[in-house]
């Protein structure tokens, strides 16, 4: 939104599914004002100017990503018997459809992905674990995610890609972006350690 | 031109002040919890602002000097020695080569800034020598400082300091307007905050609060009275900042620190103001204290002053 159109104070943006966090130095915008109004007040002005200049918004489509996943989550049981569904069923629902990538947060490389059958929908867990494994794949809500790396968390986990989703040695360190399709793949637990980056 | 690290301490680490413009691949900022501490360390040094320090905790490491050096150490107060005499803190010191520096006690808050003149030789990752301890990358190879460990000097020689030994009452005398009242940390209210019960926005603002030793520089948990929403919510996760305070689902909240986690999906109820940023890296675990809600306006007034602060202290240790 703003990448070609910055202010000056602006540092960064954080998009998301249905937001857009804007990240500013408050004293470099109220120093660049003339007007007696906050800084957070004067970025809220060139925000709305900028969404009323934006005619249309194209939704580019991503590349495709396969993603292979052993469905052996810690909280697989769990998700299936909340739902009386059985973890097979489960795993079938979870591979049966594509997932746009929303947005790119909370950890480094962590792909927020949608939107989930509602007949596997799950609230996080109550209280969030305090180390989550790389690689582990859970549901939040409607939502879908893989942990690129190791984490406390809350999401409720199914299973384990053994594919690495952040290298922080790559020159791009992210393997998905917002915008890529990801359709999850099941594997078996002899495929999953052919092929565990981890 | 370095030193050598004889105890490590608990999680030690090189820090500057943060890299920007990751968080859209989840890399948040990082950098020194107490960012005034981190900056005023550095002005007494006549370092830039964002010079890499190191940042310290309690038990807290024994460092050998292997050179001569200047250096400042500021945050709170642990009680620095330099071969076994306790030295002030908040000012710039000389130190010999051959010194043994150690820290006996912690007096007050739970973060201290070890400057030296031209900064400690760090590595840069993503534009900034900030220690991203998750993926062990930046500062001292990613990692907490252990035994045995080397620390270069940035730079080889030291140019003398304006200040040296004098203990810097000047800026003794400016700390009172960062880190009092320590029993009050000012917020503003959050996107979430009228998904609250009534009764909990009263109870967030009355009751005492103290942070538990289930804290560390991702986030503070804290302890209390539970805090309720109205009715249980499921969010659509967006953005959160450092200071921003999450609302857990059993009714505890969770102040984010300079290593946070770039989005949530916890409702934000709050967020503490960034000029009381420094003040809350530095309440220990255990120590109660209250939330205060401010306008926007106001925050914005006491990120300013702050400001004002550390450019008084910049001048006042700029040779004259």
């Amino acid at each position: 939104m703003f990448e070609n159109f910055p202010f000056i104070g602006l540092i960064e943006t954080v998009p998301a599914y249905n937001s857009l966090a804007i990240f500013f130095d408050a004293l470099i915008v109220k120093n660049n004002q003339s007007v007696d109004i906050t800084a957070f007040e004067a970025v809220k002005l060139f925000a709305e100017k900028r969404i009323n200049e934006i005619e249309t918004t194209l939704l580019l489509p991503g590349k495709t990503v396969h993603i292979p996943v052993y469905y052996n989550g810690e909280d697989l049981q769990e998700v299936a018997s909340q739902h009386q569904l059985s973890e097979q069923e489960v795993i079938s629902i979870h591979t049966s459809q594509t997932y746009r990538v929303f947005m790119i947060g909370f950890l480094p490389g962590f792909a927020y992905m949608g939107s989930l059958d509602e007949r596997i929908a799950t609230p996080r867990l109550p209280s969030p674990r305090a180390n989550v494994k790389a690689g582990s794949v859970g549901i939040a809500g409607f939502q879908t995610g893989i942990y690129s790396i190791p984490s406390p968390g809350g999401w409720q986990i199914i299973g384990q890609t053994p594919i690495k989703i952040f290298d922080k040695t790559k020159t791009n360190p992210c393997l998905l972006k917002a915008g890529d399709v990801v359709e999850f793949k099941s594997i078996t637990k002899s495929e999953f350690d052919k092929t565990n980056e981890y | 031109m370095s030193i050598k690290v004889i105890k490590p301490g608990i999680a030690s680490t090189l820090q500057d002040a943060g890299r920007a413009g990751f968080r859209n691949i989840g890399i948040g900022s990082g950098g020194a919890m107490d960012l005034f501490a981190m900056m005023a360390a550095n002005y007494l040094c006549s370092n830039d602002a964002y010079t890499v320090v190191m940042e310290i905790n309690f038990p807290a490491p024994e460092l050998l000097f292997q050179q001569n050096a200047y250096i400042s150490i500021t945050g709170g107060n642990f009680e620095p020695m330099i071969n076994e005499t306790i030295v002030p803190t908040w000012t710039s010191l000389f130190v010999k080569k051959d010194s043994l520096l150690k820290f006996k006690q912690p007096i007050s808050g739970v973060k201290m800034y070890l400057a030296i003149q031209g900064g400690w030789k760090a590595e840069k990752w993503l534009n900034s020598s900030s220690t991203h301890l998750k993926l062990q990358a930046g500062g001292y190879s990613g990692r907490t400082l252990q035994k045995e460990d080397v620390i270069e000097f940035a730079i080889t020689n030291s140019t003398p300091i304006k200040n040296e030994i004098i203990p810097h009452q000047f800026v003794r005398n400016q700390l009172e307007k960062i880190y009092q009242p320590a029993n009050v940390i000012r917020c503003i209210k959050g996107v979430e905050w009228e998904l609250l019960e009534e009764t909990s926005k009263q109870v967030f603002v009355q009751n005492d609060f103290y942070v538990s030793h289930q804290s560390d520089r991702m986030g503070y948990r804290l302890k209390g009275s539970p805090i309720l929403l109205q009715h249980p919510t499921n969010l659509i996760s967006s953005a959160v900042d450092t200071g921003t305070i999450q609302l857990l689902p059993e009714g505890n909240m969770i102040i984010l620190m300079a290593d946070h986690q770039t989005t949530g999906g916890y409702p934000r109820i709050a967020s503490v103001i960034k000029a009381d940023l420094p003040k809350l890296a530095q309440v220990k675990p255990g120590q109660p204290f209250n939330f205060a809600l401010v306008s926007l306006k106001d925050a914005e007034t006491a990120m300013i002053e702050m400001q004002q602060v550390l450019t008084k202290i910049k001048t006042a240790c700029q040779p004259t």
